[in-house]
């Protein structure tokens, strides 16, 4: 497991999420929206943001060099 | 007989000159502080008050006599079920993290009366230490009492001797505070910053809020605190001018540590109790309002009249005013079983009057209010965990406090990498602590950091449980179980 830490555009705290190298954006995103949701409405369009650069909903983790400690950010996505 | 002014002198300054050990023997630099001076230049110290050690008696006698007789008619089980719910868990969370905390500050002023550099400092530290010995036994004779009517009062005694979170970062502060700071640190620190610069927004206007909510006897509490503090406070003023004289980017470092280590701690304690646990009706101002009136407009005064500066990151405070007990509140909301007090969600009214209060931010918060409504709305009155969070909350390697910083469209969080090892911080003034004096803080370990290694559980009932020392009686609820009268109960079902 790698341990990261989870910010959502919307919440008032950061969250510690758990993990899996093959894990990937999508699921990031999802993990952190369902950690939050007690606050936090989810959210169709959002990204997931690594050192200020989009990740690929489809890329995972070691693909994007996410490594532990890590911090993600998931903001809401600009409209089309 | 001599006439006071005759003898006052000779008992308040009575400094010699030392024949078979050297000064800095004396008063060694870790344990003074820096800048070290020989006492040529701390003689001139002075302050205010100039109390005698008798006249200190017979003033705290008089104290003593008129709370005693406030607690004998107000301390009753009537007296507490007359007080609004929301106030009584302001009044539990002051109860947890003021006397122990207090009990340290004997500690920092025992340091400053051996180790102050001039005999009237010494004297008058001496004095502050019997002051705040009295500010550990007065609230735990009046709030652990109540123990007998509600148990989460135990938390009085109890809170600064568990791994609760807030605790941790309570220690966090108080121990660098009180008790490990040399006797300069400790009075620019506590005296200047604390107690002069922050201790009004508990003493007078707190207190101003317990007397309308009708309760004497908080309000009794700390204005007989706030009357010593008001002269134990006057150490800091000159202390600091003598610093500045000769270090003076020491003495702006140690104004901008400090202002910004209070005020997280204020921010959250007088924050919540403010804002959301006095009932509306009750309040008079907003936190930020009297954070205007009691800290930025005295403390902007006090440093320019000392010729220093605001501190460097004084657009990031007045940001947090904004925002900063509104994200821990609802944080610690959807995390209340984590702590030894309950909180209320705010009604539609108090929504209404905290966005009038907070023009700027309030409608950042509103929808997570409305989230936590309508999950109510659609659970069963008393399912507490229905409206919880269960993920792992996280924490700043500074102030171990959660990691609340910016506002809800940006969290401030920033990481650091260090000899290998990762570190996160709140906000940018706790990073630039961290990185000012690293060997002091970088071998703490957070929560997150201590669950990860192994050393506290990682499930959240054995973390409430066997680490955050709490139990299903005492951990914190909704205070009204989740049943208001403004909720549209089963709205959704």
């Amino acid at each position: 497991m790698i341990p990261l830490y989870g910010f959502l555009e919307g919440d008032t705290i950061g969250l510690l999420i758990l993990a899996d190298e093959d894990d990937t954006g999508a699921v990031l995103i999802q993990k952190l929206q369902a950690s939050a949701r007690v606050r936090v409405k989810t959210k169709a369009r959002v990204r997931l943001l690594h050192n200020g650069l989009t990740i690929d909903p489809q890329t995972t983790v070691a693909q994007a060099r996410i490594a532990a400690l890590d911090r993600i950010d998931v903001v809401e996505a600009p409209s089309r | 007989m001599l006439k006071r002014s005759q003898w006052l002198e000779a008992a308040r300054k009575l400094d010699w000159e030392f024949s078979y050990v050297g000064e800095e023997e004396v008063f060694p630099g870790v344990m003074s502080g820096h800048p070290w001076l020989s006492h040529e230049h701390w003689k001139q110290w002075d302050e205010p008050y100039r109390t005698s050690y008798a006249e200190y008696v017979q003033t705290q006698a008089k104290k003593e006599a008129s709370l005693r007789a406030v607690h004998e008619a107000l301390g009753t089980a009537d007296d507490l079920r007359k007080l609004p719910i929301a106030w009584i868990n302001a009044l539990k969370l002051h109860a947890a993290t003021l006397p122990l905390a207090e009990f340290a500050a004997v500690i920092g002023n025992l340091r400053g009366a051996r180790f102050g550099r001039d005999s009237a400092w010494r004297t008058m530290s001496t004095l502050g230490a019997l002051d705040e010995m009295r500010h550990t036994q007065i609230p735990l004779a009046l709030m652990h009492d109540l123990v007998r009517h509600d148990e989460q009062f135990d938390w009085t005694h109890r809170f600064y001797h568990t791994n609760n979170w807030v605790a941790i970062a309570g220690r966090h502060l108080m121990d660098e505070l009180l008790l490990s700071s040399n006797a300069i640190e400790f009075a620019v620190a506590t005296h200047f910053v604390f107690e002069t610069g922050f201790t009004n927004l508990q003493f007078v206007a707190l207190s101003s809020l317990a007397h309308s909510v009708g309760d004497r006897m908080f309000e009794k509490m700390v204005n007989s605190i706030q009357s010593d503090e008001a002269r134990h406070a006057q150490i800091g003023h000159p202390v600091l001018t003598a610093v500045l004289k000769h270090d003076r980017a020491y003495a702006q470092y140690l104004l901008d540590k400090w202002f910004w280590r209070s005020w997280l701690l204020f921010s959250v304690v007088t924050g919540f109790s403010m804002d959301y646990l006095t009932p509306v009706e009750h309040r008079s101002r907003s936190f930020k309002e009297f954070t205007e009136e009691w800290v930025i407009d005295q403390y902007q005064r006090s440093v320019d009249e000392l010729g220093l500066e605001k501190p460097w990151y004084w657009d990031t405070f007045l940001s947090s005013l904004e925002n900063y007990h509104h994200m821990v509140y609802a944080s610690a909301y959807t995390y209340r079983a984590s702590v030894w007090f309950d909180f209320v969600v705010p009604s539609p009214a108090e929504r209404d009057w905290l966005r009038s209060k907070y023009p700027r931010t309030w409608d950042l918060y509103d929808p997570i209010w409305q989230n936590v409504t309508e999950r109510w709305e659609e659970s069963d009155v008393g399912n507490d965990f229905a409206v919880h969070g269960t993920a792992i909350v996280t924490f700043c390697d500074l102030c171990q406090l959660v990691l609340c910083g910016g506002s809800p469209t940006y969290n401030t969080a920033e990481t650091l990498v260090r000899d290998g090892k990762k570190y996160i911080f709140c906000s940018k003034p706790c990073r630039w602590i961290f990185e000012r004096e690293p060997e002091r803080y970088a071998a703490h370990k957070d929560v997150v950091k201590r669950v990860l290694a192994g050393e506290a559980p990682a499930n959240l009932i054995a973390m409430l449980t066997r680490y955050f020392g709490l139990s299903f009686e005492t951990w914190g609820k909704d205070a009204t179980a989740g049943d208001y009268p403004w909720m549209k109960r089963g709205k959704s079902r």
